[in-house]
């Protein structure tokens, strides 16, 4: 067998170290871009419409995770906002079994880089 | 300024105005006419899945150029926009193709659901509240019911959550007038009796009733189960089917009177004030005339 030096042993280590490190950005990217699709698919008819002849007008959701607290109240947090996805909240209607909890992870992304 | 860059300015400027020409939001369609309405300037489409906006449906679209409708005809497959006004309040097509012509014709309109007509007595179905109770159509003898039909998942905000903002507007406006409010009720059911059980109604219910639950008393939120449903629907001609993971279904409502007759059904039009109207002009007819009328029904 052919011997190989010591020093070069792990030369593959500094090749696939630039691809580690851009790999959790590249995946981001990707659940922010799926998660803006899905926004688009379901949340835009809502939330980005105005004047819909509903009880109560669907907010805005920019900078949702820079307020303190949503519309009823909860703290803007993940767990509440997804919580509001699933369940429903007020006059929203659940989307249970409609999105994966991929596809909510995936809007969350979205849903903090809107502002 | 060289030939060039003018072109790429009136590129722009072409994109612009494509861009700006509606203001509001546009899907693709793609369906077969089954009708059209000259008068209306509709055309009934059974329409493929619309992601974000319709599952498949058979539905009226307005058409926005009216000799578009004259030159479409029955069978004819199209593809068209689907134009959401900025407001989401209205819709309609545009930019209407017609992709294959061969079947023109040859596909005929379904026939209208059978279902009972004016002056026929509703049948004394049961349904599951709010709380959990058993409810008749039979218990609201004595008052005028207004209707409708919804499942408290639908993510259209045309569709399901307009006729509970609707019936909400109409249940503030009947509450500021006791006599009539009295005579009066209003009656949600849902097409999803496995998801919207008891628990789901009141919380959806809650809502629309700005969390006060002494309104429940004039505004029922229930659902069926599905024989029930099934008989429901096949009283007053209402369309429904699970597709994918939502329910396709007709809009209907149904004003009954007080004697549990069926007075009138609404589909495609109507505004809040004429229901309310409607409801209340039923519910403080008077009674002599309304004995009148059940006995020339009979």
């Amino acid at each position: 067998m052919r011997r190989v030096h010591p020093s070069l042993r792990w030369w593959w280590l500094p090749a696939i170290t630039p691809m580690l490190a851009i790999w959790p950005t590249c995946s981001d990217r990707q659940a922010k871009q799926k998660g803006e699709e899905l926004f688009q698919q379901n949340c835009a008819i809502c939330h980005e419409a105005s004047n819909l002849d509903l009880k109560k007008q669907p907010p805005r959701l920019e900078g949702l995770f820079q307020r303190k607290t949503l519309r009823s109240g909860a703290p803007a947090t993940d767990e509440q906002v997804r919580k509001a996805i699933i369940n429903g909240i007020g006059t929203m209607p659940a989307f249970d079994q409609r999105l994966s909890t991929e596809d909510v992870n995936d809007l969350l992304a979205y849903l903090h880089e809107l502002k | 300024m060289n030939p060039k860059k003018l072109l790429y300015l009136g590129l722009g400027c072409a994109l612009f105005i494509a861009a700006c020409r509606h203001g509001g939001m546009t899907y693709q369609l793609r369906g077969q006419v089954l009708d059209k309405n000259l008068t209306t300037n509709e055309i009934t489409v059974n329409h493929e899945d619309i992601p974000g906006f319709m599952p498949t449906m058979t539905m009226p679209y307005k058409v926005k150029d009216p000799a578009v409708v004259e030159e479409l005809e029955p069978g004819d497959k199209i593809a068209a926009e689907v134009v959401v006004a900025r407001n989401g309040n209205d819709y309609w097509l545009e930019d209407v193709r017609i992709t294959d012509a061969s079947g023109r014709r040859t596909t005929k309109a379904p026939a209208p659901p059978q279902r009972l007509s004016a002056g026929e007595r509703v049948p004394n179905l049961s349904l599951i509240n709010q709380d959990g109770k058993t409810i008749r159509l039979d218990d609201f003898k004595g008052k005028s019911v207004l209707m409708t039909f919804i499942y408290t998942r639908c993510p259209m905000p045309n569709f399901c959550p307009r006729l509970s903002s609707q019936f909400a507007k109409i249940h503030e406006d009947l509450a500021k007038t006791p006599d009539v409010y009295a005579k009066t009720h209003l009656l949600t059911v849902s097409f999803d009796s496995k998801y919207d059980t008891a628990p789901v109604l009141r919380r959806y219910g809650l809502a629309y009733l700005d969390n006060d639950a002494s309104g429940f008393a004039q505004w029922d939120f229930a659902s069926a189960a599905a024989p029930d449903l099934r008989k429901l629907a096949d009283a007053f001609g209402l369309i429904y089917f699970e597709q994918g993971n939502q329910i396709a279904h007709s809009m209907d409502i149904v004003l009954i009177s007080p004697q549990g007759r069926i007075v009138k059904y609404w589909a495609t039009e109507w505004t809040t004030a004429e229901l309310e109207d409607a409801l209340s002009t039923e519910a403080t007819v008077k009674p002599a005339r309304q004995t009148a009328q059940a006995v020339g029904m009979q």
